[in-house]
């Protein structure tokens, strides 16, 4: 395992890429970054993930698929922040805490509803609800947390 | 984990589990869950060191404060059946 300071600086290095540009940097970009050779990023890559383990790499590869609250792979949680659809958040709950990467902006969640296909709108601003349509959007897990549920909670 | 136009639409949904009756969140208390403190610093120097090891116990005591005490929501094991 990496340096703890050294893991530090990779992960905001990642969490400010997503927020700066809506997309996860690749390692041998995380590893310029930080001054290291490529190959050291990658196995810092992969340290990271194993200590933030919420977040994943795609499946047999070294490129970051979901970085929570944000995912790099889209999602149909769109997140559009001063008029831009950049991001996509992990899930709908995960979509209620990207307000907190983005301070002092209105933050956009707008999904489709797995059920009838028709719009879901949240609005949010410092950690605030300031806006819902449909007014009585909920959110709904549906495997239950812990690994003895069998299925991934981000479903 | 999703968002729903209303309760009678996650109801709805095809892939809706039985035993998710009790995944429904009101969105008030899904903003809390997901903003707890540890949340207002994920893009400090420091949040993978220090702050996201708080993580799981600000999640145990704000679940405990929306009365979401059960083994689904916990992520403990089930009691035996017998």
């Amino acid at each position: 395992m990496a340096d703890p300071r050294l893991m530090d600086q990779a992960f905001q290095r990642i969490m400010r890429g997503l927020v700066d540009t809506g997309r996860a940097p690749h390692y041998a970009e995380l590893a310029r970054a930080l001054g290291r050779p490529a190959e050291e990023g990658r196995a810092l890559l992969r340290d990271v993930m194993a200590a933030y383990p919420i977040g994943w790499l795609h499946p047999e590869t070294d490129y970051i698929a979901s970085f929570p609250p944000l995912n790099n792979l889209p999602t149909q949680y769109r997140i559009t922040v001063r008029g831009e659809q950049r991001w996509f958040a992990q899930c709908g709950f995960e979509a209620t805490s990207a307000t907190w990467l983005f301070p002092g902006q209105t933050v956009r969640v707008d999904a489709p509803c797995l059920d009838c296909g028709d719009p879901v709108s949240v609005e949010m601003r410092d950690g605030r609800i300031t806006w819902v349509d449909p007014p009585g959007v909920v959110g709904h897990l549906a495997f239950g947390f812990g690994a003895s549920r069998g299925r991934p909670p981000y479903l | 984990m999703n968002l729903f136009r209303s309760e009678e639409h996650a109801r709805r949904w095809s892939q809706f589990p039985p035993r998710s009756e009790e995944g429904l969140i009101t969105l008030d208390d899904l903003a809390g869950f997901f903003g707890t403190e540890s949340r207002r610093h994920m893009l400090d120097a420091d949040y993978l060191s220090a702050w996201y090891p708080r993580r799981a116990a600000e999640r145990r005591s704000y679940l405990e404060k929306i009365a979401k005490t059960s083994p689904f929501w916990m992520g403990t094991p089930d009691p035996p059946t017998s």
